[in-house]
């Protein structure tokens, strides 16, 4: 029995995806946790079509392989996702995890999943002989359940590159370093020519998945700053009813709380 | 697929037969005798275990076999022949920062990549670089301070 | 700065700091086999049957059956089992042992072990319990006069939790048998303790028994008791299986099933006549655990801080410490002081705010000075140095300042900023030392006029290798160097008492200087000679009664002042520790940096035990917090503003001055801290740890 395969392409990764039971590993940091003694490592760490950080005309690229450090260090990331990712755990962590697996952990407190699912990125997944794109709101199926089938493999994460610089985080752990997200919050919000052209918001680490409601931020869009404000009670009247936190290591009530008053000063600081 | 997995392990080509999803942890301890890289956690929350995996801070609990073919690795034995660990040896011995010593090891490879990446820290730097290298009696403060002074007397050394 | 202060290079610190220092799980011997315990997975059951699967060839299981002496652990009382009989008691009552040559299939043989159990209720709440393993109570002056004169009672109640030690290097040791005799060694404070638990479990002669000490990853009080426990077991593993047995527990297992700090509940009713603290009630209940383990004597000293640095003439205290099916507690730095002081100081600032004055205003007033009466009515016979102490704290931290301006804040953001007073008997409670204990200490000078200490206290981190060396060598006026010290091992050193209660540097330490005073006249250059001192009470102790709790409970007190300065940020209820200032009074610091050093760790741990350092069990009596991502311990960028300073009050009986160091700095973080919380929130609070998710209800209470 093969207790692990080690590739330096893509394809041929794919190609193992596609014929063998493997557990895709890019980093470990979290797999290794729980190391199964039968488990097949598909040792995704060194090919070199997963490590890019590129940008094109839209999007910035992040190969699923990339580090956190490696994100932290590339110029190209954007502000929030950097702001996110330096706070993740510790420096040893962050040299070898890698916002893939942060991703397909399935964790409604990976910091990373909650920066791209404010900043509506796109996953590519592909398998041997296919390829999609998926918005990031429909990788994530449930706790610890994402939509990438079992020959797939995630290979880039594609972020819209406008839009990011008005952006407000923040992660709430149990202490400044290696900490997991209790309560974690990141927004935007563009205002172009004294209308909000988008508003978005997501809340992680409190529900089975980040919790990502573009109904209730399109109540704003479209608003000038004092429209907003008119509807504000009503916006966030919706989600309070809408975010049910469940209990984790704190309280649904504490969870809830510091949800609302971080939306609130959200769009406090923003004049609304 | 290969079957053995070949490595760097302080400057010496060495070949491990340990299965792809063993950990580096285990290996470096059982397989290749280096009882100075520490077992705190296993779950990569204390940082006793730290090594410098491709010049870079790992936990070596939470590093497969497989993963590392062809890479380097540094353990405190291999580090510990240095003239950058001289220089942090007197540093931490003039403000007595070893007290039980378990997180030790892994303090010193960790104060290696902070110097490493920045010869002139600020505090903050040099307790962000700590950060994942858990200690229960020092409170941490002496460890600072010790890095600190290492930066001091570098001497060009980083 | 006295002389013996100045700071030298730690004896230790080269084969630590270069990865050399071999710890248990360094060690590896022929033949030796891996150990693993099951562990019950009821907090209280009956064991109807164990089920084992046919084990392979080489592998073993250890049990009861196999205790060749007594089943019972040797600590204080005897009622701890080595392996569980008919019942379990708690979740991770040791029920046997899996021993064989590779850890894997020990683990896997571990997995099919089934065990049927018949379930009982467990009592888990400490309110619950109708077992009170031991109940003390204790009067000075006339407290129901006091009472019944008062104006007005005032009445609180006080909760603290669990704290877990911690230690970077889990439990672990190994037993091998040779020659007849049996050999444990590894990770602990108390070779001796060991010593006494093993030849019991095992029934041999004490002089068939030998314990050594490995180096030591940390202990804090985690490996005062339950070493013996581990130790016990493994010896009977190797007596049976006739060869060397290893047992290292994973971080999980340690962190779930070994002991810890004594939660506590803490009612205080203190008499005010016109405006003055006449008298106080106190009740204090430790939830014990399972076993009796060290309640006793943790209940002691609980008990005897409970008024705190404060000079109350009528005083009634009873303390009860009460069994639940929960893992038993026993020692963690402080020792029952940090939780009967948090209860004092948090209603001295309760009934402050209550009367219209700054805490630390009332505080003063009651402070005791030398020649007072101690709780138990014993004497204070030293300078009380808190009063200078206070003052340097408010010229460090501008407590006084800051305290007002902190009252009734708005905003975002909120600060806030507490003050404690405390103190830590140095060394055993009453006269324990002097009767149970009577400590014995040798040194050998060689024929090449090198000397050895020979000690069976147990370096752990706290510098006790240089520090006794340091002691020797200025007394016999020879060089550092030439004075050597190893690990104890009980076939080389004598029982010169364990490694707690801070009393190895003031006790032992005073013992090593007389005794080489002594070595200095006998001196003969060239020849080997030993020299022997034995424990000597100093002559000035009111003796102690245990059954009254009546006279010196300890011959001097170190005495500390902490101030904790915090930022609340309100939308997410997490706050910031902006500064924490310890100012310590040890009275001389046999060495400066190994004693800021001290300083330094117990300060940070007293932190965690008030703010993030939660553990709770679920209802089924199973601790949840089983890992260090769920038992949050401070890391270097969550304290970065920590100060701490010394001031030089030599004690006369102890060696160069010192006195116990130890234990003291984190005896007074979580008073100072949760009076910080109060400052910043507004309100009163009463419990410890005092974490965000408290933070948050409060906010949302004064919000309403």
């Amino acid at each position: 029995m093969v207790n692990g395969y080690q590739v330096n392409s893509l394809k041929e990764a794919l190609d193992i995806r596609s014929r063998e039971a493997v557990v895709p590993y890019a980093g470990g940091t979290d797999l290794m946790i729980k190391s199964k003694e039968d488990a097949a490592y598909l040792f995704l760490n060194k090919v070199p079509e997963l490590k890019n950080i590129v940008e094109d005309a839209e999007y910035i690229r992040i190969g699923a392989s990339c580090t956190f450090t490696e994100i932290i260090n590339s110029a190209l990331t954007p502000a929030i996702l950097k702001e996110a990712v330096i706070q993740i755990a510790a420096p040893a962590i962050r040299n070898f995890g890698t916002i893939g697996g942060n991703l397909c952990n399935g964790s409604p407190k990976a910091d990373s999943a909650l920066i791209l699912f404010v900043a509506d990125a796109k996953l590519r997944l592909m398998s041997a002989d296919a390829e999609r794109v998926l918005p990031i709101t429909e990788f994530y199926l449930g706790r610890n359940k994402t939509a990438l089938h079992t020959d797939e493999l995630l290979v880039e994460i594609l972020i819209p590159k406008t839009g990011l610089d008005n952006y407000y985080y923040q992660k709430v752990g149990a202490r400044n370093a290696l900490a997991i997200s209790r309560v974690s919050f990141a927004a935007l919000l563009n205002v172009v020519d004294g209308k909000i052209e988008n508003c978005s918001t997501a809340f992680g680490a409190v529900s089975d998945v980040v919790i990502r409601r573009k109904d209730i931020d399109a109540m704003l869009i479209g608003r000038t700053i004092a429209q907003a404000k008119a509807v504000k009670a009503d916006y966030l009247a919706k989600y309070d009813a809408e975010i049910v936190p469940i209990r984790g290591r704190v309280s649904t009530e504490y969870r809830k709380s510091t949800c609302m008053n971080l939306l609130k000063d959200f769009l406090e600081s923003n004049g609304i | 697929m290969k079957e053995t997995i070949k490595f760097i392990l302080n400057n010496k080509e060495v070949v491990s037969t340990a299965k792809a999803n063993e950990r580096l942890l285990d290996v470096l301890r059982n397989e290749f005798r280096l009882t100075g890289v520490k077992c705190g956690c296993k779950e990569g929350e204390c940082g006793a275990c730290s090594v410098i995996l491709d010049g870079k801070l790992a936990n070596s609990c939470m590093v497969a076999m497989g993963s590392i073919q062809d890479s380097t690795v540094i353990t405190i034995e291999g580090y510990r022949d240095t003239e950058r660990f001289t220089v942090l040896d007197k540093a931490y011995a003039a403000v007595s920062a070893v007290q039980c010593g378990f997180c030790i090891p892994g303090m010193v490879l960790a104060s290696e990549c902070i110097l490493a990446k920045n010869p002139h820290p600020t505090e903050a730097e040099i307790r962000e670089g700590i950060s994942g290298n858990l200690c229960r009696c020092t409170g941490y403060n002496a460890i600072v301070e010790a890095i600190g002074i290492a930066a001091k007397e570098g001497n060009g050394l980083w | 700065m006295e002389p013996i202060s100045k700071s030298v290079k730690k004896k230790d610190h080269e084969p630590k700091m270069s990865g050399r220092s071999l710890y248990v799980d360094d060690l590896a011997m022929d033949g030796m086999l891996y150990g693993r315990q099951l562990h019950s997975a009821k907090a209280k059951a009956r064991i109807k049957d164990i089920r084992l699967p046919k084990l392979p060839e080489g592998y073993y299981v250890v049990d009861k059956h196999d205790v060749t002496g007594v089943n019972r652990v040797a600590i204080v009382l005897n009622d701890t089992p080595v392996y569980a009989e008919d019942t379990v008691e708690y979740v991770g009552e040791p029920i046997l042992m899996v021993v064989g040559p590779d850890r894997k299939k020990v683990d896997q043989i571990l997995n099919e072990i089934v065990v049927v159990y018949e379930e009982e209720i467990p009592v888990l709440d400490m309110k619950k319990s109708d077992t009170v393993f031991f109940n003390y109570n204790y009067e000075k002056g006339d407290i129901e006069k006091a009472m019944a004169e008062a104006d007005r009672v005032f009445e609180e109640t006080f909760q603290t939790g669990y704290q877990e030690q911690a230690y970077l290097e889990t439990q672990g040791l190994i037993a091998y048998p040779h020659d007849g005799r049996m050999t444990v060694r590894g990770s602990m404070q108390c070779p001796y303790y060991i010593h006494g638990a093993v030849s019991k479990a095992l029934g041999y002669d004490t002089g068939d028994v030998q314990i050594i000490q490995d180096v030591t990853g940390g202990g804090f009080g985690g490996k005062e008791d339950y070493p013996s426990i581990l130790a016990c077991q493994v010896a009977v593993a190797a007596a049976k299986v006739g060869k060397p047995v290893k047992v290292v527990f994973d971080r999980r297992e340690d962190m779930e099933f070994t002991s810890k700090r004594h939660p506590s509940i803490c009612t205080y009713k203190v008499a005010i006549k016109n405006g003055e603290i006449t008298g106080m009630d106190v009740d204090v209940l430790f939830n014990g655990g399972a076993y009796t383990t060290l309640s006793a004597v943790v209940l002691q000293r609980g008990i005897i801080c409970a008024n705190g640095v404060y000079r109350v003439d009528n005083l009634r205290v009873h303390g009860r410490a009460v069994k639940t099916n929960t893992v038993p507690c026993g020692a963690y730095r402080g020792f029952g002081a940090p939780q009967t002081f948090f209860a004092v100081e948090m209603i001295m600032d309760h009934i402050a705010r209550d009367m219209g004055i700054e805490p630390l205003e009332l505080k003063e007033k009651y402070i005791v000075k030398q020649g007072d009466s101690t709780s138990t009515s014993g004497e204070y016979h030293f300078h009380v140095p808190l009063p200078e102490m206070i003052e340097r704290m408010d010229q460090l931290s501008d407590y006084r300042v800051k305290s007002k301006r902190y009252q009734n804040q708005t905003g975002r953001y909120r600060r806030g900023i507490g003050l404690s007073l405390v103190y830590h008997g140095c060394g055993f409670t009453g006269s324990g030392e002097r009767d149970i204990i009577k400590a014995v200490v040798r040194i050998r000078k060689n024929a090449d006029d090198t000397v050895e200490v020979l000690a069976s206290n147990a370096d752990i981190g706290q510098g006790l290798k240089t520090t006794f060396c340091k002691i020797v060598a200025d007394t016999l006026g020879i060089p550092l160097e030439r004075v050597l010290i190893e690990n104890p091992d009980t076939d080389l050193v004598p029982d010169s008492g364990p490694t707690v209660a801070s009393r190895s540097l003031m006790t032992v330490g005073g013992m090593l200087q007389r005794l080489s005073e002594k070595l200095k006249k006998e001196w003969k250059n060239g020849e080997e000679q030993i020299v022997e001192e034995r424990y000597i009470e100093p002559d000035f102790i009111i003796p102690f009664d245990i059954g009254k709790f009546q006279g010196d409970a300890y011959p001097t007190y170190s005495w500390s002042v902490s101030a904790i300065e915090v930022e609340v940020d309100t939308l997410t209820a997490s706050n910031k520790v902006l500064g924490a200032w310890g100012i310590f009074d040890v009275g001389v610091p046999i060495d400066m940096n190994i004693i800021q050093g001290q300083m330094q760790g117990g300060f940070l741990q007293g932190i965690g035990y008030s703010s993030m350092e939660q553990m709770d069990y679920n209802d089924k009596g199973v601790i949840r917090n089983n890992s260090f991502s769920d038992y949050i311990i401070p890391t270097s960028v969550d304290v970065p503003n920590l100060v701490t300073e010394i001031i030089n009050n030599p004690y006369t009986h102890g060696p160069y001055g010192a006195k116990g160091a130890g234990e003291l700095p984190l005896v007074g973080a979580a008073p100072a801290y949760v009076e910080a919380m109060e400052n910043a929130l507004g309100v009163s609070l009463y419990n410890a740890p005092f974490t965000p998710e408290n933070t948050m209800k409060v906010l949302q209470e004064v919000s309403k």
